[in-house]
């Protein structure tokens, strides 16, 4: 991991697009503005660390699951929703 | 001929046309790059989003619209570019985590997946600023 230091006001470059300012530091937060191009998504670390587990528990549910489980999950929603 | 995928012990058929392709993979899941969205005829409304790089990875997919009807997803703006289209709205996707009892299966309403119908491009987005959960009880549970 690369480590250094940086003043309020000063930025860093990620690549040729992306570019991190230190807004603000107040007790231990640190305020940060992200500068990149739209399409880059940019994501709280335990916004995605949840996402990718949330992702991960599905495939593996999935995987096993037995096809008399998806006939009851399939026909209470369909009753629910008169389909 | 057209190319397989084999879901539990069934052959289904595709064309290249129908591969789903995400740029960035799923989030947390750079791998899962070309999937194909199987529907279910018994299982309706469900279906599979089977990846095809790893024919053992496939996620159970909904309509989240179909199964609840209030539902408003918004494109975020990261995908807003992807999903430009000429003449259709995005197709929209959430994730069924499916349990042994039925009753405990959760769908993820916070991470939808959309795709551009016309080039079939695709992406995870997150819907900030929403209440949505990654773990969404069945309706009427």
């Amino acid at each position: 991991m690369l480590v250094l230091t940086r003043r309020i006001g000063e930025k860093l470059v990620i690549g040729n697009e992306i570019e991190v300012e230190v807004l603000a530091v107040s007790g231990e937060g640190v305020r940060l503005g992200i500068l990149a191009p739209r399409e880059t998504s940019i994501h709280r670390y335990e916004v995605f660390v949840e996402i990718q587990a949330a992702n991960q528990a599905a495939e593996a549910a999935s995987s096993k699951v037995a096809e008399n489980i998806l006939e009851s999950l399939s026909a209470h929603v369909r009753a629910e929703l008169n389909m | 001929m057209m190319p397989k995928i084999a879901i539990q012990k069934t052959d289904y058929s595709y064309d290249e046309t129908d591969v789903i392709v995400f740029d960035e993979g799923l989030i947390g899941l750079p791998d899962v790059r070309r999937a194909v969205l199987v529907k279910l005829p018994d299982y309706q409304p469900f279906c599979w989003l089977a990846a095809l790089d790893n024919p053992q990875t496939r996620f159970l997919v909904v309509n989240p619209h179909e199964v609840f009807p209030s539902y408003q997803s918004y494109i975020p703006a990261e995908i807003a570019t992807l999903l430009r289209s000429n003449s259709q709205l995005p197709g929209v996707l959430a994730i069924v985590k499916i349990s042994s009892d039925w009753t405990k299966t959760t769908i993820n309403l916070r991470a939808p997946i959309f795709v551009n119908l016309e080039t079939k491009r695709a992406a995870q987005a997150v819907l900030t600023g929403t209440n949505y959960r990654l773990d969404e009880k069945l309706p009427q549970i």
